[in-house]
């Protein structure tokens, strides 16, 4: 770690100039680069999440668990060649999720609490893409590569993609646990209080998907009410917000193991205290 | 003893498993000639009744299904070393435990599809025809945390910003090409012909030399870059 602490003791002038610039600079001198280029894979991941899955391969908002055989293999045939780029796309960026995870275990590691709580988070959610999202990204390619499977078994991998979709829960609903409880108990400020009951917020949307796992129709099946819009509009407000709050620690972050200070209203963060925080 | 030297027994599973995995992978019988995706369901039902063919198929994916996250332990070395680089935060050590499991864990659910169509072979053609698919598609596909792996190694050498640092440069850049020799195949889904189809070109043979190539590669610069902490430790001890 030496060479890190000594070279940051440059003096560190603002970056101007071209957005190619700017991040030329920060590459070369900015003590937080690690931390930005996790925070930034981040929103990316979630953008091209976003698009993948509502736009290109229409699986969200999902189609529906109640359609008879010939509607889903329609489905498929009308998807066809956003599902195959799209999840393509995903296969390509999952691995973004690693530096997600590695931020938010991180932000367990800032606070005063045990490290058991970030590496528990991070094995639970590294283990997680792949019930929680893999799987039916590998059964959607497998039911659009063929349309002249057998109809039931192109209704099978539906059901199978969806299923383990939504109906994967357990992961996230004690990953988001452990992370409200290191919030509760944290002495260092890392986050504010409000956001532990967000986590547990985000936890009780996993316990309301359960149910389906036996309804086809009503507001408990995988399309419905509760078991998709409520849990849909909760992980996207948390996800917004817990992103918004880890840029907040990142500007924050003085690389100590005490309280994270507060930054200064409407500063951002000031050089020469970043040196100082370098030394 | 020194830390190091337990590093070295590590490594040195490495070989053995490298044995393994070339009998594996040369045992079963449909990887020395892809099998191709334009196949109908009859011809791969008689494919996996094939007598000469049944057998080799269960032993080469019992050996791989025990010995497919051996290495695991090889991915925690390249973990150590990250942990030994001149970065700021463990995040970097962090993304890489993350992407350890996720490359064994997605071949070893490709391996149960190819168990599962191999263990009643006189099923329905459709249904053994569509557990090879779910396979291919896994093994093929899955290359998400490979990516991420070579992708986040390169930036952490690239960060390692010492007077001698852990990894030269290469390896670095080495990576990075690796990365960008996996990524066509997350496309096969688009292709059941041609170079970019599960038994094509890129999918299948850019893809396996690449990885079959880091895990070369890797475990020279491990190698050394052990030795190099031994000495290290030897002197400070």
């Amino acid at each position: 770690m030496s060479a890190a602490a000594t070279e940051t003791v440059t003096p560190l002038e603002p970056p101007s100039g071209s957005l190619l610039h700017r991040v030329a600079w920060h590459w070369r001198h900015n003590p937080k680069r690690e931390l930005w280029f996790a925070w930034w894979s981040m929103v990316v991941f979630y953008q091209v999440f976003g698009l993948v899955f509502f736009v290109l391969t229409r699986t969200q908002p999902p189609p529906k668990p109640w359609w008879e055989v010939p509607r889903v293999v329609q489905w498929f045939n009308d998807n066809h060649h956003g599902l195959l780029i799209g999840f393509g796309i995903m296969f390509l960026v999952t691995g973004m999720t690693a530096p997600c995870n590695a931020l938010i275990a991180y932000s367990m590691r800032r606070m005063s609490v045990s490290r058991s709580f970030a590496y528990s988070y991070l094995l639970l959610y590294s283990l997680s893409a792949i019930p929680g999202m893999l799987l039916m990204c590998i059964a959607l390619t497998v039911g659009a590569m063929r349309p002249d499977r057998d109809p039931e078994l192109i209704s099978w991998l539906y059901d199978f993609a969806f299923l383990s979709f939504v109906g994967t829960m357990g992961v996230f609903l004690i990953g988001s646990l452990v992370w409200m409880v290191a919030i509760l108990i944290d002495k260092n400020r890392v986050f504010p209080k409000w956001f532990a009951y967000l986590n547990l917020c985000n936890a009780l949307t996993e316990v309301v998907v359960s149910p389906a796992w036996i309804f086809k129709s009503g507001v408990f099946a995988w399309d419905g009410v509760i078991a998709w819009w409520i849990n849909m509009v909760v992980f996207v407000v948390y996800t917004g917000v817990f992103i918004y709050l880890l840029r907040g620690m990142i500007l924050r972050e003085d690389f100590g193991s005490g309280p994270l200070p507060d930054l200064a209203p409407n500063e951002e963060p000031d050089p020469s205290g970043l040196a100082r925080a370098a030394q | 003893m020194r830390r190091a030297d337990g590093e070295l027994i590590l490594l040195w599973t490495l070989p053995a498993l490298g044995i393994i995995w070339i009998s594996a992978f040369f045992l079963f019988p449909g990887f020395i000639q892809p099998m191709s995706p334009t196949m109908s369901a009859e011809e791969v039902a008689a494919f996996y009744r094939d007598p000469a063919n049944l057998s080799r198929i269960r032993y080469s994916m019992i050996l791989f299904n025990w010995f497919c996250v051996g290495l695991v332990p090889i991915l925690t070395l390249i973990v150590m070393q990250i942990r030994r680089m001149a970065h700021r935060t463990p995040i970097l050590s962090y993304c890489m435990l993350g992407c350890a499991t996720g490359g064994p864990t997605l071949f070893l659910i490709a391996n149960l599809f190819w168990l599962l169509a191999a263990f009643r072979p006189e099923r329905d053609p459709e249904l053994i025809q569509m557990f090879n698919d779910l396979a291919w598609v896994t093994f093929t596909s899955q290359v998400p945390y490979l990516i991420a792996q070579s992708v986040i190694l390169a930036l952490a050498i690239y960060l390692d910003r010492q007077s001698r640092p852990v990894f030269k440069p290469w390896v670095a850049h080495f990576n990075l090409l690796v990365a960008a020799a996996l990524a066509p195949a997350a496309f096969i889904g688009l292709a059941l012909g041609g170079p970019m189809a599960w038994d094509g070109l890129f999918p299948f043979w850019v893809k396996n030399i690449a990885i079959a190539l880091w895990i070369i590669v890797m475990g020279i610069v491990l190698g050394q870059a052990i030795q190099r902490q031994r000495v290290e430790e030897g002197v400070a001890a």
